[in-house]
């Protein structure tokens, strides 16, 4: 560990201890994840992949594309019950929704899993799950925005990598028609998923923080890492790469996001900080905030000097590329753009 | 041991600031009046229908200068912040507490401002009043009991409130310390130095204009971090306003909190009068309160 690793790791020591009285008095123990990632294995054609419903509600014929793509890549494709179960705005109640999670995590002939959508309700669940078969026999979890609540798990209480990408909601419907980013977002999946190395490039911004910075990938939707403080879920960013992303948030919302990070002391170790789309709800009338997501950015960061880019090809967008969570990365930003490239353990 | 800040006595000056979004003063004309005709003096703060634009009521610097100004007035007995909205969690871990801590006075307010209740309470172990602010006077407001009850608490006469029963209520008495405020800023505090423990304590809890989801999942928040197995009593106040998705959530407030506090032994009451409607008691928090939830009606006692 070199210097400026350690001398961070303290300070967010330091900065954490608030947190762990309270944590201990309730009866609850944040458990160290653990330093080098365990890694699933990787797809190869003939393998089953999973598809499930943790959050929100899907129609069979709506993941029909995801089907049809993933076939082609060679995959079986197992449906579970939940696609097509509704209860509200959830894919089926909560326990018809941790049965087939749970029977997918525990299923050996399954060697992926991929939510069908977000929505809400991952959190609803998570402690109702049973990971003890799943950490001996890991396996890819797929899927983002309210998937960030298994992401961040995960990695926490397991050191689990995980597959943060488009899910079946974002296959296009005719894949000759689709266009090129979305060709090439939704490959990125199987290249992820296939054991290919990562490398992602993003264009400049004269808001990033030129740099190179080497760590785990760690991150997800803001809106959900925030609600996942203080829980056995919580994110650990330090010595990490972190990106993070939303979408219909209020910009003080998302101010109010960003300080709860950085006084939680989730800001202050990290090896670099990616910004990936943020698709922002109007202020209303009277109530401009008067500050851009970079200045947000930005004003909570000052204090530190790792590399920050923003833009980077992540979100509720078309440029949503896959990102292997807790996999090591080299992110390089310069005047000419933006490098992460996956580095092999 | 929690610190008491002083009560006021007549002639007692009341600071008026607002730290988080913009306030006209106009808009907080009727509260000064009401203040002075409950025989304070009012001095109000630069940022009180400042000339400011945009959703602030000045820029972190002007409001953090203003309330620390006006915290270390030593003519200054009171505090009260006209309006919430946004603003706190960008300058409380720059406001200095120290002549606050030999001299505290009490803090008014609640929504944002459950920032600065949290983070005394937690930092500096001072109470303060989660009370209706300058808005609240307007429109015949200012004699309502709701308004008058802040008058008392500044008073130091000691409050005892009671409210309907409500189908979810766990009946039963607990004692404790009264801590809580905003859901929204409650959850967002979690983790930081502003951070509130609710172990063995009465958690009072309120919030406007929230997705259902969003309330399902702060909640879970609150029970997964710990803090909601180890109270002596929970007090659902008012959720004012609340929206719901294209596809609906399925439930009311009442029945999503309901499910995930059903399982808990503690005295729990719900449509307690405190909320960004009118119904909204002043509440001391810190101080300890007895919470009686009965077959009959509810008593919250100081």
């Amino acid at each position: 560990m070199n210097r400026k690793n350690f001398l961070s790791s303290v300070i967010t020591a330091g900065l954490s201890l608030p947190v762990l009285p309270g944590m201990a008095a309730a009866g609850k123990k944040l458990i160290d994840e653990p330093q080098d990632p365990i890694i699933p294995p990787y797809l190869k054609a003939g393998d089953t992949i999973g598809i499930t419903c943790p959050a929100g509600y899907i129609m069979l014929a709506d993941i029909q594309p995801a089907i049809q793509q993933m076939e082609s890549w060679g995959l079986k494709v197992r449906v579970g019950d939940t696609v097509g179960k509704r209860d509200f705005s959830f894919g089926g109640g909560d326990d018809d929704r941790t049965r087939d999670l749970q029977q997918m995590l525990d299923d050996p002939g399954i060697k992926a899993i991929m939510c069908a959508r977000g929505g809400y309700g991952a959190v609803r669940l998570v402690d109702k799950l049973n990971f003890s078969r799943f950490a001996t026999h890991p396996k890819w979890v797929i899927g983002f925005s309210d998937i960030t609540v298994l992401h961040s798990h995960l990695s926490r209480n397991y050191g689990i990598a995980s597959i943060h990408s488009k899910m079946c909601n974002s296959f296009p419907d005719d894949w000759n028609k689709a266009e090129p980013v979305q060709v090439e977002t939704i490959l990125s999946i199987k290249k992820a998923l296939f054991g290919e190395t990562m490398q992602y490039t993003a264009m400049p911004s004269a808001f990033n923080r030129s740099g190179k910075a080497t760590g785990r990938l760690a991150g997800g939707n803001l809106k959900t890492i925030e609600s996942l403080s203080g829980s056995a879920s919580d994110i650990r960013t330090e010595n990490k790469i972190l990106f993070v992303e939303d979408t219909g948030e209020y910009l003080y919302s998302i101010d109010r996001m960003f300080w709860n990070l950085q006084r939680s002391g989730k800001l202050s170790g990290l090896s670099g900080l990616i910004v990936g789309g943020f698709k922002i709800k109007p202020d209303d009338p009277g109530e401009e905030f008067g500050r851009t997501v970079q200045d947000i950015v930005l004003e909570k960061i000052k204090g530190y000097s790792y590399p920050v880019c923003f833009d980077f090809p992540v979100g509720h967008q078309r440029n949503n590329f896959a990102l292997k969570c807790g996999i090591r990365h080299q992110l390089s930003v310069g005047s000419d753009g933006v490098q992460l490239t996956e580095v092999r353990h | 041991m929690i610190k008491i800040p002083p009560y006021l006595q007549p002639g007692d000056t009341i600071g008026i600031v607002c730290p988080a979004g913009y306030m006209a003063r106009e808009r907080a004309q009727t509260c000064i009046d009401t203040l002075q005709s409950w025989g304070y003096q009012v001095k109000t703060g630069s940022t009180l229908g400042s000339d400011s634009t945009n959703y602030f009521s000045g820029t972190d610097d002007e409001r953090l200068r203003d309330l620390q100004q006006i915290i270390d007035d030593d003519s200054v007995k009171a505090i009260l912040c006209a309006r919430g909205g946004y603003g706190v969690s960008r300058i409380i871990d720059r406001i200095d507490f120290r002549s606050f801590k030999k001299a505290p006075k009490w803090i008014i307010g609640f929504s944002d401002i459950t920032v600065l209740h949290s983070h005394i309470y937690s930092r500096y172990k001072t109470a303060s009043l989660h009370a209706p602010m300058a808005g609240a006077f307007n429109d015949g407001g200012a004699t309502n009991e709701y308004v008058l009850s802040l008058k008392q608490a500044l008073e130091g006469r000691k409050a005892r409130y009671t409210c309907d029963t409500h189908e979810f209520n766990n009946r039963g008495e607990a004692v404790g310390d009264l801590v809580g405020g905003n859901l929204s800023l409650i959850a967002h505090l979690i983790g930081s130095d502003s951070d509130i423990k609710t172990r063995g304590r009465i958690l009072f809890l309120e919030d406007v204009g929230e997705y259902r989801y969003n309330i399902d999942r702060m909640f879970h928040q609150l029970k997964r971090s710990g803090k909601l197995e180890k109270l002596a009593g929970l007090i659902i106040g008012g959720f004012s306003d609340m929206k719901d998705t294209e596809r609906p959530f399925g439930e009311s407030t009442e029945e999503i909190i309901y499910d995930l506090v059903k399982e808990y032994d503690y005295p729990i009451c719900f449509n307690f009068p405190v909320s960004h409607a009118k119904e909204n008691y002043a509440l001391k928090v810190g101080v300890g309160y007895k919470l009686k939830v009965g077959k009959l009606k509810v008593v919250l006692e100081e």
